[in-house]
C-alpha cells in the first residue's frame, strides 16, 4: 500500500514551503511511496534537487508547479491551479515533452510580470491550454481554483459553470479535480464538506479525480515553520493573520503517509452521497495520474546530457573538434612565435595532450563556445581576463580566452580537465565591472535568447534574517529585535541555543531569554528558519549557455536587469548539463580600462595592457616599496607587510605572494616558513631530491595544488589527472587513511624510502584541502602587475581610473590624499572643466585629476548632464540659464569653489557670489541649445566696492576649503584633511607616516592621522588582533597593531575614534615593511581642543603677568630617551 | 445539551487507524460507522515552549455500549498519545 502525492511544495517556494526536497523524498520512500512529485508555487526552483534526491531514494520524481491562472481577454483571475507534466512513459517519442510543456508554463506565468507590470506570476489560461496539448500535462483543479472556491461557498452553479469553461478551452483530459481535505473544523476551508462536494462535482462531470493533501511540510511538527513563513509572507505578525483568518487552518498539511491518506479518502467519501466504489475510484485514479505523470529523470528532464550550443551558433561549418584542433595550432603558433623553439615544441605536446582529454570527453563545442564569449568581449573593445583552473590549459591561451602563458608558470591542465573529473569544466571570465550588463546583452544578442538565460542564486536565511522573521512573526517590538539581530554573527542560527550557552558576549541576551518566554521561543523560532531557502536573485556572474532546447530545460523569469534568469542555480547546472560561465564585473579591470582611455585621450598613445612587458623594473620596484594603495591585490595593510617581507622580484613572485595571503596558508604559517628560507634563513628542505624540481619555486613549501598533484604522481605515478582527484580527497578527513595507504604502498614500489614518505605524507595530510590553485594566483598575478605598472608609469591616469571605478578596499579621500603624495594634483570641482567621471588634465609640464561632477552630494543626474552638455560657460547667468540648477545644487558648487571661474577665482569673493544667488528670485529662463544666452551684465560684478567685501556668509565663516570639500563631497581635495594640524603634530613631535620605514624597530612613536581601515584578521593563537591604518597626508598609511592588552586599555575608541594620535613602537618586519604596535591612543580633536584652550589660559596669563608660564595641557608622554628627531616635515609641506 | 466527561479512555484503533471502540467507566463503546477527525489551530505562540503540533485531534464518534442507544462523543487525542472523551452529546 503506498500513496503517491501529487501535490507537494518544498522548501523552494520560498515562505510557504519548508521541507527541502532532500528530506521530503527520503521520507516518502521510507513510507514505501515508489512516487513523489514536487509542484513548487511559481516555478521549479526546487526541481533539480527534487528529481535527484528522488534518484537517491529510489523513487520515481514527478514535477509540476502551482501556478495563477487568468482569463485571457479580461484578465480575471482563475485561482491557483496545479500542473503537472507527463512523462514519456513507453513511448519514446513523446519523452520529454510534458517537462517542456512545464518548463514553457511556467516561463509564461512570469513572462505576465513583465507584460502587466506589477502583476503577480500568472499564466493566461489559453497558453496553459496550448502547452497542455499532444496529452502533455494535467492541470488540477483544487480548491484554490475558482471552480473549488465556488464550492467552497456551495455555490453548484457558480462551480459549474466555471468547470465548463476550462473543459471548453482546454483540450480532452487535460484536467483532474483536486481532493483536498485537511481535516479542518466544519464550516471552514480544508473540511471534509466541501471536498465530499468536489468529489461529487467530479462524478456529475465524469472528470477524474485525485486525493492530493497540498503538502507544505514533511512532518506535523513542521507547521509552525509553515506559520513562520505566512507571517513572513505577510509581513505581519501571527496573532493579526489568526484574526484576519489567513493563517492555515491546522496543521495537517503535511507529508501524509499512505494510510493516514487513505484514512482522509474514507471519511470525505463517507461525508457524502456517492456512488458505489468512489472510495476505490479516487484511490485509483490517483494512482493513475502518477503514473502518468512519473518522469525519466534522462529521457525526460535529460538530466546528465550536457548541451552545447550549435555548431552553427559559434561560427563552425566543420566538425568542431577539427575547428578546435585547427586554431589552437594557429593560436600556438602565434602565442609562442617569439618564445623559442623548445617551448613552441613543448607548447605543441601539451595541446596534443590537452585535446586528447578534449576529445574523449566530448568538450570541443565547449572550447569553442567559451573563446567565442571571450572574442565577443574582445570585439567590444572591454578588458577581459580569465581566472580560475582553466587558466592552467595552453588550449585555453591558444584561443586568447586566458592570456597568462601556462607553461613558463608551471601550470597543470588537470587542475582543470581530465577524464577523472566528473563535472563540467568551470571557466571564469573577469571583465569591466562597468560593461558587464552591456556583455551580457550582447552574448543574448550573439547567441539568441533562447539558448542563453542569466543563472540565479537562492539566498537562505541566515542568523539576522532568522531572528528578523521569527521576531515579526511572534510581533516583537522591531527595536528588540534589532538589538538581537545585531549579536547574530559568527555563529549559525540553528545552534542559538549553544551559542547563548557558550559565547561570554551573549551572556547578557542569555540571561534575558532565562526571564522571558517569548525570547525563549524567539529562539527555537529562528533556528528553525536558518538555512531555508528565503529568495531568488540573479547570480553576480553566472550565465547559461546552451543550444536551442534550453527553454525546454529550463524556467526563466525576469531578472532585476530586465534579461532573463533561470530558476536553477549553480548547483543544479551541473546534473542539468547545463554550460555556465563565470562572467565576472571586476571593478580593477574597468579602473585599468579608464586609466588605458585617459591616456589616449590626452596623448593619442595607444597602451595595449596585455603586451606589457612582465619584467619592468622600476613597476617591481614601487611593489617592494610597499607603496601598493590602489594596486589588485596587495594593497591591503596586510599585504603591505607581506610585500614588504618578500620584496617580489619576478613575476612569479607575485604569484606566490598572492597565494600565500590567503586563510589556509596563513593559518599554517606558511608565510614565515617561505620567507625564512627565500631570505636564506633556513635551508631550502625538499624532503627529498626527487621532489626538488617540483618544490624549487617556493623553496620547498607546499604552496599550490599544482605541487601536491605532482607530488601524488612522483609518490605514486598515478597520472595528474588521478592526482587531482586524491588532492581534493585529502580535505575529507575519512579518505585520508585511504590515501596514505595508496601513498605507501606505491612510493616504495617507486623506491622511496620510509622516512621519505613519513615527512611528505605529514607535509600533504597537513596541507589538507587549503592552499591555492596556482592558476588562480598568476591570473591574479597578471592584473597585480598590470595595475602597479599603471601605478609606476602613469600615476595620474591610473588614480583617475581607480577614483572613477573605486575597485579596492580604501576610501577615495586616501586615494586623493596618495595623489598628492605621489606628486598629482588633484584639481577641484569646476563647472568649466568637471566630467561625469575623473579626468586626467594637463598641468604645466605634468599630469593632473580633476574631480567629476558626480562627487557632488545631492545633485541630480539631470543637472551634471546639462552641465556637460552645455560647458563652457560664459558667465554665472550663461550657467543658470542653461543647467537650471536647482538651489541646493547651486549653493553647493558655489561653497565648494566650483563656480570660482566666474569670481576671477578669487576665493575671498565667495561670500557674495552665495549672497547673490541666495537673492536669485523667479526661475532661470530658459535657452534654446542653438541659441547665445543673454548678454547681460553679470551681477555678481554689481557687488564689487567696499560695502560687498563686507557680506559673509555663514555657510563660509570659519571653514577651511577642506572643510568644505569634505562636508559637500566628502573628498578633501585643495589639502589633506590633517594639514591643520600639522602645528600641533609639529610641537607633539608626532613622526610622520613617511619616516616610519627609515626608523629601526623598537623605536617609541607618536602616530596621529585619520582611521582609513580597520581589520580584524583571523590569527594564530586566536586572540582578536585590531590593525588601524592612519592617514596623515605624508605618505602611505600607517598600521597599528592593538593587541589583546592594548585592546582592553583603550577600549571602545580601538573602534570609534575616527582622527587618532596613538603612542607606540615600531617593529620592523623585513626590509621594508615596518608597523607600530599601538600602546595608547587619544581622540586627536579632543588634545587639540584641549590644548587650544590651554594656550589661550597661557596667553591670558601672560598678558597679565607680562611673563610666559608654561603650557601645562595634559600631553601624551614622551618616551624617554627615544631619540626621536624633530620632523620639518610638518612646517616645511605647506599649502 | 452536551456533558462534559473530560476522562481518559483507552481506545482501540482498527488495522486502518481509525477508532474502532473505546472503554469507559469499565464498559467497551463500539464505534458505529465512519468516524470523523476534526484538528482546529492553537495560537501557540501564546504559549510556553514551541510546540510539536499546532493543533488538537478530536474524532467526532457515534458509539454504543452494549444493545443501548448510540451517543454522538468527542474524543480528544492529546499530543502524548493519550485519548481523552471529552464530550457527550446524547
Amino acid at each position: 500500500m503506498s500513496f503517491p502525492h501529487l501535490h507537494v511544495a518544498s522548501a523552494y517556494s520560498t515562505h510557504y514551503g519548508v521541507t527541502l526536497p532532500e528530506a521530503l523524498a527520503e521520507q516518502a520512500a521510507a513510507d514505501g511511496a515508489t512516487f513523489l512529485a514536487v509542484t513548487d508555487r511559481d516555478g521549479l526552483y526546487g526541481a533539480v534537487k527534487h528529481v535527484r534526491a528522488c534518484q537517491a531514494a529510489g523513487i520515481r520524481p514527478g514535477l509540476g508547479a502551482d501556478l495563477e491562472v487568468h482569463d485571457d481577454d479580461t484578465l480575471t483571475p482563475l485561482g491557483r491551479i496545479v500542473v503537472l507534466a507527463h512523462g514519456g512513459g513507453s513511448d519514446p517519442s513523446s519523452a520529454g515533452r510534458g517537462y517542456a510543456a512545464l518548463c514553457r508554463a511556467v516561463s509564461s506565468a512570469h513572462e505576465t510580470t513583465v507584460r502587466l507590470n506589477g502583476h503577480p506570476p500568472s499564466i493566461p489560461r489559453g497558453r496553459l491550454a496550448e502547452l497542455a496539448g499532444l496529452n502533455s500535462l494535467t492541470v488540477l483543479l483544487g480548491p484554490a481554483s475558482d471552480v473549488g472556491r465556488a464550492v467552497d461557498r456551495r455555490d453548484n452553479l457558480q462551480a459549474r459553470a466555471n468547470l465548463a469553461d476550462w473543459q471548453r478551452v482546454m483540450p480532452p483530459q487535460s484536467i483532474a479535480l483536486e481532493i483536498v481535505c485537511h481535516l479542518a473544523e466544519p464550516g471552514m476551508p480544508g473540511s471534509v464538506a466541501p471536498a465530499t462536494r468536489m468529489l461529487a462535482l467530479a462524478e456529475h462531470t465524469r472528470l477524474p479525480a485525485v486525493l492530493s493533501n497540498a503538502v507544505r511540510y514533511g512532518t506535523a511538527d513542521e507547521a509552525v515553520t509553515a506559520d513562520l513563513a505566512d507571517a513572513a509572507r505577510h509581513l505581519t505578525p501571527l496573532a493579526q493573520l489568526q484574526e484576519a483568518t489567513s493563517l492555515q487552518v491546522n496543521g495537517q498539511a503535511w507529508l501524509k503517509p499512505a494510510a493516514a491518506m487513505r484514512q482522509v479518502a474514507r471519511m470525505v467519501v463517507d461525508a457524502g452521497q456517492h456512488s458505489d466504489g468512489a472510495l476505490a475510484r479516487l484511490l485509483r485514479d490517483t494512482h493513475e495520474l502518477a503514473e502518468r505523470c512519473a518522469l525519466d529523470p534522462a529521457a525526460d528532464i535529460g538530466l546528465g546530457r550536457p548541451r552545447m550550443p550549435e555548431a552553427s551558433v559559434i561560427g563552425v561549418t566543420r566538425d568542431p573538434l577539427a575547428e578546435l584542433w585547427a586554431r589552437a595550432r594557429h593560436g600556438i603558433d602565434e602565442r609562442y612565435a617569439e618564445a623559442g623553439r623548445p617551448l613552441l615544441t613543448a607548447a605543441h605536446d601539451r595541446l596534443a595532450h590537452e585535446m586528447s582529454t578534449v576529445q574523449s570527453l566530448g568538450f570541443a563545442s565547449y572550447f569553442l563556445t567559451v573563446a567565442k564569449v571571450a572574442d565577443i568581449v574582445r570585439d567590444m573593445g572591454i578588458r577581459i581576463q580569465a581566472r580560475g583552473s582553466g587558466v592552467g590549459s595552453v588550449l585555453n591561451y591558444a584561443l586568447h580566452t586566458s592570456s597568462v602563458e601556462p607553461l613558463g608558470n608551471g601550470l597543470l591542465w588537470e587542475r582543470f580537465l581530465s577524464p577523472e573529473r566528473q563535472t563540467l569544466p568551470d571557466i571564469d571570465l573577469d571583465v569591466e565591472s562597468a560593461r558587464r550588463h552591456d556583455i551580457y546583452r550582447k552574448v543574448f544578442d550573439t547567441f539568441g535568447a533562447s539558448r542563453v538565460s542569466l543563472m540565479s542564486m537562492t539566498n537562505a536565511y541566515r542568523g539576522r534574517g532568522a531572528v528578523r522573521d521569527a521576531g515579526l512573526a511572534l510581533g516583537m517590538p522591531d527595536t528588540q529585535v534589532a538589538t538581537i539581530a545585531k549579536q547574530m554573527w559568527r555563529f549559525n542560527a540553528r545552534d542559538f541555543r549553544a551559542a547563548l550557552a557558550e559565547k561570554p558576549e551573549l551572556e547578557e541576551l542569555a540571561a534575558e531569554v532565562r526571564e522571558s518566554a517569548q525570547l525563549d521561543l524567539l529562539v527555537d523560532l529562528t533556528a528553525r528558519l536558518d538555512r531555508l531557502p528565503r529568495h531568488i536573485s540573479v547570480h553576480p556572474c553566472g550565465v547559461i549557455l546552451s543550444d536551442s532546447s534550453l527553454l525546454d530545460r529550463t524556467p526563466v523569469q525576469a531578472s532585476g536587469m530586465g534579461l532573463p534568469m533561470s530558476q536553477f542555480d549553480k548547483h543544479d547546472m551541473d546534473p542539468m548539463g547545463l554550460i555556465k560561465l563565470d562572467i565576472l564585473g571586476v571593478r580593477m579591470q574597468s579602473a585599468m580600462a579608464h586609466a588605458v582611455e585617459e591616456h589616449h585621450r590626452l596623448t593619442g598613445e595607444h597602451i595595449d595592457l596585455d603586451r606589457v612587458p612582465l619584467d619592468d623594473p622600476a613597476t617591481y620596484e614601487l611593489i617592494r616599496s610597499t607603496r601598493t594603495l590602489g594596486i589588485f591585490q596587495i594593497e591591503s595593510p596586510g599585504q603591505m607587510e607581506l610585500v614588504g617581507k618578500l620584496q617580489p622580484e619576478v613575476f612569479n613572485d607575485l604569484t606566490v605572494e598572492i597565494s600565500l595571503f590567503r586563510p589556509g596558508p596563513m593559518k599554517n604559517n606558511m608565510p614565515l616558513r617561505y620567507l625564512e628560507a627565500r631570505h636564506g634563513e633556513v635551508a631550502p628542505d625538499y624532503i627529498h631530491p626527487r621532489f626538488e624540481p617540483i618544490l624549487r619555486e617556493t623553496n620547498g613549501v607546499v604552496i599550490f595544488h599544482e605541487q601536491v598533484m605532482r607530488l601524488f604522481d612522483e609518490l605514486t605515478g598515478c597520472g595528474l589527472g588521478h592526482a587531482d582527484v586524491l588532492r581534493r580527497h585529502l580535505g575529507r578527513p575519512e579518505q585520508l587513511d585511504v590515501i596514505e595507504a595508496y601513498v605507501r604502498e606505491n612510493a616504495l614500489a617507486r623506491g622511496f624510502d620510509a622516512g621519505t614518505i613519513d615527512r611528505v605524507w605529514t607535509v600533504l595530510a597537513g596541507f589538507g584541502s587549503f592552499g591555492f590553485a596556482k592558476a588562480h594566483g598568476a591570473a591574479f598575478a597578471l592584473p597585480t602587475y598590470q595595475s602597479a605598472w599603471l601605478k609606476t608609469h602613469h600615476p595620474a591616469a591610473f588614480l583617475a581610473g581607480l577614483l572613477t571605478h573605486d575597485p579596492g578596499m580604501w576610501p577615495k579621500d586616501l586615494l586623493v590624499a596618495e595623489a598628492r603624495v605621489l606628486g598629482v594634483p588633484v584639481l577641484g570641482l569646476d563647472v568649466q572643466h568637471s566630467a561625469l567621471d575623473y579626468r586626467v588634465e594637463s598641468v604645466g609640464a605634468g599630469q593632473g585629476i580633476r574631480m567629476p561632477l558626480p562627487e557632488l552630494n545631492g545633485s541630480s543626474d539631470a543637472e551634471r548632464a546639462r552641465i556637460v552638455r552645455h560647458q563652457p560657460f560664459t558667465s554665472l547667468q550663461d550657467f543658470r540659464d542653461r543647467v537650471r540648477p536647482r538651489r541646493r545644487t547651486f549653493e553647493a558648487l558655489a561653497r565648494i569653489g566650483a563656480l570660482d571661474s566666474f569670481i576671477g577665482h578669487d576665493r575671498t569673493r565667495r561670500h557674495e557670489l552665495l549672497a547673490h544667488i541666495q537673492s536669485l528670485r523667479g526661475t532661470a529662463i530658459t535657452i534654446a541649445d542653438d541659441q547665445l544666452a543673454f548678454e547681460v551684465p553679470l551681477p555678481v560684478l554689481e557687488y564689487e566696492g567696499a560695502r560687498f567685501d563686507a557680506v559673509t556668509s555663514l555657510q563660509l565663516r570659519g571653514r577651511t576649503q577642506s572643510d568644505l570639500e569634505l562636508l559637500d563631497t566628502g573628498l578633501a581635495v585643495s589639502d589633506h584633511r590633517m594639514r591643520k594640524y600639522y602645528p600641533l603634530f609639529a610641537e607633539l613631535g608626532v613622526t610622520p607616516a613617511s619616516r616610519l620605514a627609515n626608523l629601526p624597530g623598537g623605536t617609541d612613536v607618536l602616530l596621529a592621522g585619520v582611521r582609513r581601515a580597520t581589520n580584524t584578521p583571523p590569527m594564530r593563537g586566536g586572540r582578536r588582533v585590531v590593525f588601524v591604518s592612519l592617514d596623515d597626508g605624508t605618505g602611505p598609511v600607517a598600521n597599528v597593531v592593538f593587541f589583546h592588552d592594548a585592546q582592553e586599555r583603550i577600549g571602545g575608541g580601538v573602534f570609534q575614534t575616527e582622527l587618532m594620535l596613538v603612542r607606540g613602537r615600531t617593529r620592523r618586519s623585513g626590509a621594508r615593511g615596518v608597523s607600530v604596535t599601538g600602546e595608547g591612543m587619544w581622540d586627536l580633536v579632543t588634545v587639540a581642543r584641549e590644548r587650544t584652550r590651554a594656550q589661550a589660559k597661557a596667553a591670558k596669563a601672560a598678558d597679565g603677568q607680562a611673563e610666559r608660564a608654561p603650557i601645562s595641557t595634559p600631553r601624551p608622554r614622551r618616551a624617554a630617551g627615544s631619540g626621536t628627531p624633530p620632523f620639518d616635515l610638518w612646517s616645511t609641506r605647506s599649502a | 445539551m452536551p456533558q462534559i466527561i473530560d476522562a481518559a479512555v483507552q481506545v482501540e484503533l482498527s488495522a486502518d487507524g481509525d477508532p474502532r471502540a473505546f472503554v469507559w467507566d469499565r464498559f467497551e463503546h463500539t464505534i458505529i460507522g465512519q468516524p470523523q477527525a476534526v484538528f482546529s489551530r492553537t495560537r501557540w505562540w501564546e504559549n510556553n515552549g514551541t510546540p510539536t503540533r499546532i493543533d488538537t485531534e478530536l474524532w467526532r464518534v457515534d458509539a454504543a455500549k452494549g444493545d443501548e442507544d448510540q451517543h454522538r462523543y468527542d474524543l480528544r487525542h492529546d499530543a502524548d498519545g493519550t485519548w481523552v472523551l471529552a464530550l457527550d452529546w446524547g
